[in-house]
């Protein structure tokens, strides 16, 4: 009997936390209608609000479309996650395994990046980015977060537990360091490239403030941008604002699914490690 | 060990280029210059280049009754969100720390999804579900209660409120994570040599569980306080600061001074302040921290 209370409880408790998504969902196969409903299940199935959706908005430009800040999103979050595995792992790499003047600076440097949010830097880093011509471009919304110090410092972590004998034989062998790095290192260290990639991942395709301030062009904007011209239609058409929605937020719902063992895994690491 | 030469040490330091190159650029020379920026005036549309004004943005600020606004706002929702996340955070964690009950992964799994969704697309939802007057989800609700319509969002009273709920709700699942690992860590025979006493559930929890998640207490604590002070996508997205200005906080603040009225000394004070306070948080984390781990070994 206190059994099925328990679960009673806990999955009324787990509707209601899904049920904000499940009305989104629910929203955006029913057909548009004015007068809102509080249904999580769909009336007049159709799909058509997703077509409509993905053609949205074409109002400065009649060639930008959802699909367009889809692309930038997509363009921007692959050059972040893999260039800032390479960036972070090659850092983490000599800080974990070689010993030379000023290492501890440098490991001290990675970890006080992590103190410093972005608010306080962003007007400087706005001036640079200016000065440097890049408002409006990919490098702006790329280059400045190619690397993290909460990367270096989970990749110094796990490259301390891998036996160093490895290492040392290919070094007698007469390779160089990036080429054990490159050959001996990063194979053995797959889940923490894994765990890695999805946190740059979740981070990247979400991250709003700075492309906020760094890009003016609707051509430029990423998804998260563009789903802020979505807020006009919240008088009229649920359907198209809800089905824009469901579109944006799979792609991380989706990861999370498929990786949760690696993802929280690595979040709690990192968060109670350091 | 093997012997290096200095050739090879300076092909470390290439190791580390592309990394530090870009912390020196993008985020400690940022650092300094902000702070230099806060002494003087600079309009970048009607300027050319920095007056130094001496203390002139912090008067300025001193004297703002928006800031003092905004700051009231932003300790508001600090001192509300964080200690209700953990409450329901870690009685969640208790649900399913429990060791009969089955379909664990499922239930986290649902308890997580808010954390990973983009906040900008359940802030535009937030919208629809909040929406003021008779269409809107929740009134709907409301009134199967025989509750009026409330004005959420666009009541000045509501506004902020609105938000927090958000905020709540999408954080609770990364709450009950990290309490579940704490829970996690504490071995079984703690429980086990109780187990024959007569003592409730509650006592077990306040007397052995509690006391023993401490150093998680006060991990999520501090960096909730730390996140929490830096509330800004939500605001921006549903209420844009409004109405008027019942919910704008620090960073909604800085955004508008820096980027659109463009006054980047202005705002530059402001990320000063706020560094400042989070800075003295961040230590006093760490300082807690290792005091914790000391007496935990």
């Amino acid at each position: 009997m206190k059994k099925i209370l328990l679960y009673v409880i806990i999955t009324i408790t787990a509707f209601f936390m899904l049920s904000p998504m499940l009305w989104m969902v629910s929203t955006s196969f029913s057909k548009d209608s004015i007068i809102a409903s509080a249904n999580i299940i769909p009336r007049d199935f159709t799909i058509e609000n997703y077509i409509k959706a993905w053609n949205f908005p074409k109002v400065f430009d009649k060639s930008v479309t959802f699909g367009t800040f889809f692309l930038n999103s997509v363009i921007v979050t692959a050059c972040l996650v893999v260039g800032g595995l390479f960036v972070d792992s090659l850092a983490g790499y000599v800080l974990a395994r070689k010993d030379f003047p000023g290492r501890n600076v440098f490991f001290y440097a990675a970890l006080a990046t992590l103190m410093i949010p972005i608010y306080v830097t962003a007007i400087p880093m706005f001036l640079i980015v200016r000065g440097l011509g890049w408002i409006n471009t990919y490098e702006a919304l790329i280059i400045p977060f190619l690397s993290s110090g909460f990367g270096i410092y989970m990749f110094k972590q796990y490259f301390q537990t891998i036996p160093i004998e490895l290492e040392e034989a290919a070094k007698i062998d007469g390779y160089s360091d990036f080429w054990i790095y490159a050959r001996v290192i990063v194979p053995l260290a797959k889940p923490a490239f894994g765990t890695m990639a999805i946190l740059k991942f979740m981070w990247s395709w979400n991250m709003f403030f700075w492309p906020l301030i760094v890009t003016t062009d609707i051509k430029m904007k990423v998804l998260q941008l563009g789903l802020t011209m979505f807020r006009g239609l919240n008088v009229t058409q649920w359907g198209l604002l809800t089905a824009g929605m469901t579109i944006a937020t799979l792609p991380p719902v989706i990861i999370y699914i498929i990786f949760q063992r690696y993802f929280t895994g690595g979040l709690m690491a990192g968060s109670l490690k350091g | 060990m093997i012997v290096t030469n200095k050739k090879e040490k300076m092909g470390y330091y290439l190791f580390l280029l592309p990394a530090y190159l870009i912390f020196t650029v993008f985020i400690f020379w940022p650092v300094i210059h902000s702070s230099y920026l806060s002494f003087f005036k600079y309009n970048i549309i009607t300027i050319t280049s920095p007056d130094f004004v001496g203390l002139k943005n912090y008067k300025f600020l001193f004297n703002d009754e928006v800031f003092w606004t905004s700051i009231k706002n932003t300790v508001i929702f600090v001192i509300s969100t964080v200690p209700v996340k953990m409450a329901l955070g870690i009685m969640l964690a208790m649900l399913l720390n429990r060791k009969d009950l089955r379909f664990k992964t499922f239930y986290r799994t649902c308890f997580y999804i808010p954390v990973v969704i983009s906040m900008v697309a359940i802030s535009i939802v937030w919208m629809l579900l909040f929406n003021p007057g008779p269409n809107g989800v929740v009134n709907i609700l409301l009134s199967k209660f025989g509750v009026k319509p409330l004005g959420w969002i666009a009541d000045s009273n509501l506004s902020l409120l609105t938000v927090m709920l958000l905020v709540i709700w999408k954080d609770l699942g990364y709450i009950m994570v990290i309490y579940l690992s704490g829970l996690m860590r504490i071995p079984d025979e703690i429980y086990e040599a109780v187990a024959l006493d007569p003592v409730s559930s509650w006592q077990k929890f306040w007397y052995i569980t509690w006391p023993l998640l401490k150093p998680t207490t006060i991990f999520i604590l501090i960096t909730q306080i730390i996140e929490s002070f830096q509330v800004f996508t939500p605001i921006y997205v549903i209420t844009e600061g409004g109405p008027g200005y019942s919910s704008t906080t620090i960073v909604n603040y800085l955004y508008q001074k820096g980027f659109r009225e463009y006054e980047m000394g202005i705002a530059c004070a402001v990320a000063y302040l706020l560094f400042v306070v989070l800075l003295i948080l961040t230590m006093l984390q760490n300082k807690i921290s290792k005091a914790e781990e000391i007496r935990y070994d």
